[in-house]
């Protein structure tokens, strides 16, 4: 039997609607995996896998009491704010200085004499520090953080991640500014207004989109940053992945529901914010990807 | 006020044209402002850490001996390297998981944005739900990963065992351990080739499409003739810039595996990590970190130059 055109556009939207489903099933599946190991005593673990409260396996809250109440609620605490703290300052002043030069090479001109480079090269050069692996320049980081007094500090910490940061700020800001209108900064400049209070009073105000996306990416960059923590903080600036690697790597066996809930407070803050702010982060995205 | 005048003159100019009229001194004060942060920032925390990582490359310095740590060594670390079958191995794991994960998700991605692209209602939930994965803590991932794929208390073998299948030695297999790696990474970064592949799905225009269609082109040919070269260029940025992350693995393998088992999924920034710390052995970390710095010049030469390639077809 030939399907008519119709039919035929039907099942294919009744297929597309069941693979997606099947694929958002995928995508939710390990994170529905976190919030219910999160909530199982040892026995729902030891005993294979168990997959809905209350059917098969009798929620509880110990593991949160435990987390959140108990012995290791100091080391906890200390890591979460850690990584807040380190991930909100750093993103904000990648975006603050990542701007500023994004704006300055959409308006300005520059040459560099000795290279012949121009605006373009210096963007270039710029966006092309992110494309280090951050390995190589962990082990100067360390010597040099050794030698200053940086190591396991906040302040090395935040400056590591806005140098980090830096580059994609400076290239998602650039683009955001080369559309924008200019109409509005040249009245001010004729008012007398300063180029840089221009900027600040009348270019950053209309780029909010563009700074809100931008300083998003970075603070996730930062709170996801395994690496940069791992080799040059230990305890006072230690942030929550390492917490969360530390303990997953034990000797005494996994306690998986403890390490859920742990986990579960690492991802929590990113994915809230993700859904606050999910047009800003798509656009981040593609600003990044397609120009 | 002319000189005011004369700098809104230069404003409308923008970066196009060169400035005139307006004081050298200060559109240079004003502009260096601007700019100089940045490049000093980098400069000094970036540039200088990579040549300070080379000449250490050159050098043969162990934090282990407290005199004499520090000698010049020539090129014997970058000897040893070539000479070094851990190394290759890292190798051979980083590049066989750039590939795998990398392949997979943008195959992946493209499906589920294709699909996407074909319906019209409950796009935006879909879009949300596949922003999830990418939202997760690396380290958080790896952790989730050694759960799914744990062999007697994991549901992945739950499931497979419920539909009748064997007990699958996930991560303690060497020659799986890398492929359910390369898993758990498809399952966070899928959804960024998938959102930047929709984006670009309804981008293209759509009378080329209605034009194929009159003419009675099949969905496979539109496809393939159509939305394939169409898609090509953002197609290779997007490989380019998960290539480029990929290569990088540390977080997730560190986490999910160790490494192991072995070092099987062991890649060449945790080799370099352990070389320096473990053994304290700055110099060869940093040969070792150097050739993966080389293999990502490489990797991105070849992308950037069959990028320019693609569009300057595209444009004739």
């Amino acid at each position: 039997m030939r399907l008519t055109m119709p039919q035929y556009q039907r099942i294919k939207l009744i297929v597309a609607y069941i693979l997606l489903t099947l694929w958002a099933v995928l995508c939710l599946f390990p994170i529905y995996w976190l919030v219910i190991t999160s909530f199982k005593q040892p026995i729902a673990v030891f005993r294979g896998p168990k997959y809905f409260p209350w059917i098969d396996f009798q929620p509880t809250l110990d593991a949160w009491n435990y987390l959140l109440f108990g012995p290791v609620q100091k080391e906890v605490t200390r890591s979460w704010s850690n990584s807040a703290i380190l991930a909100v300052s750093s993103a904000a002043l990648a975006v603050v200085i990542g701007s500023m030069a994004g704006y300055a090479l959409t308006r300005f001109r520059y040459f560099v004499p000795g290279l012949k480079w121009q605006n373009r090269d210096i963007a270039f050069w710029i966006i092309s520090q992110r494309m280090l692996p951050p390995v190589v320049v962990i082990l100067p980081f360390l010597i040099m953080y050794r030698f200053v007094g940086l190591v396991d500090t906040h302040v090395g910490m935040i400056l590591a991640y806005t140098v980090f940061n830096l580059p994609f700020a400076v290239w998602i800001m650039r683009d955001f500014f080369i559309n924008l209108p200019t109409d509005l900064e040249e009245s001010a400049l004729i008012d007398g207004a300063s180029r840089l209070g221009a900027f600040r009073k009348i270019v950053l105000p209309l780029s909010t989109p563009g700074l809100v996306a931008t300083f998003l990416f970075c603070m996730m960059f930062s709170w996801n940053d395994y690496l940069f923590a791992l080799m040059l903080t230990f305890s006072r600036a230690s942030t929550l992945p390492m917490y969360i690697a530390g303990e997953g790597t034990q000797t005494y066996g996994p306690q998986w529901w403890y390490l859920s809930a742990l986990s579960l407070l690492a991802v929590a803050p990113m994915m809230v914010v993700a859904l606050l702010v999910e047009r800003y982060i798509t656009r981040g995205l593609l600003v990044g990807a397609i120009k | 006020m002319s000189k005011e005048r004369s700098s809104t003159q230069a404003v409308a100019a923008a970066s196009q044209l060169p400035l005139r009229r307006q004081s050298k001194a200060a559109r240079d004060r004003s502009k260096h402002v601007f700019l100089l942060p940045t490049v000093i920032l980098i400069l000094l925390l970036s540039i200088f850490p990579l040549l300070f990582s080379l000449a250490v490359a050159f050098l043969s310095w162990d934090l282990s001996r407290l005199e004499g740590g520090i000698r010049f060594a020539g090129l014997a670390n970058f000897v040893t390297l070539v000479k070094d079958a851990r190394f290759w191995n890292t190798t051979r794991v980083t590049v066989f998981f750039v590939t795998g994960a990398v392949a997979l998700e943008y195959v992946l991605g493209l499906g589920v944005a294709l699909l996407l692209n074909q319906i019209s209602r409950f796009r935006r939930i879909f879009v949300v739900i596949s922003l999830m994965p990418m939202m997760l803590t690396p380290a958080a991932v790896g952790y989730v990963g050694r759960m799914l794929f744990n062999e007697s208390k994991g549901p992945i073998n739950d499931i497979i065992q419920m539909l009748g299948g064997p007990m699958v030695p996930w991560t303690s297999e060497g020659s799986l351990a890398l492929p359910s790696l390369i898993l758990v990474d498809a399952w966070e970064w899928t959804p960024f080739m998938l959102i930047v592949l929709f984006a670009g799905l309804q981008s293209l225009p759509q009378e080329v499409f209605e034009a194929a269609r009159v003419d009675g082109a099949s969905d496979i040919q539109i496809f393939r003739h159509i939305t394939l070269p169409m898609l090509a260029p953002v197609s290779l940025t997007i490989i380019l810039i998960r290539g480029l992350e990929a290569f990088k693995l540390f977080d997730i393998s560190a986490v999910m595996t160790g490494g192991g088992p072995g070092t099987a999924t062991e890649t060449v920034t945790m080799y370099a990590y352990r070389v320096a710390m473990k053994n304290g052995n700055l110099g060869y970390a940093s040969a070792i970190a150097y050739s993966l710095l080389i293999m990502i010049v490489i990797f991105s030469t070849i992308f950037l130059n069959s990028l320019r390639r693609r569009t300057a077809a595209g444009l004739e």
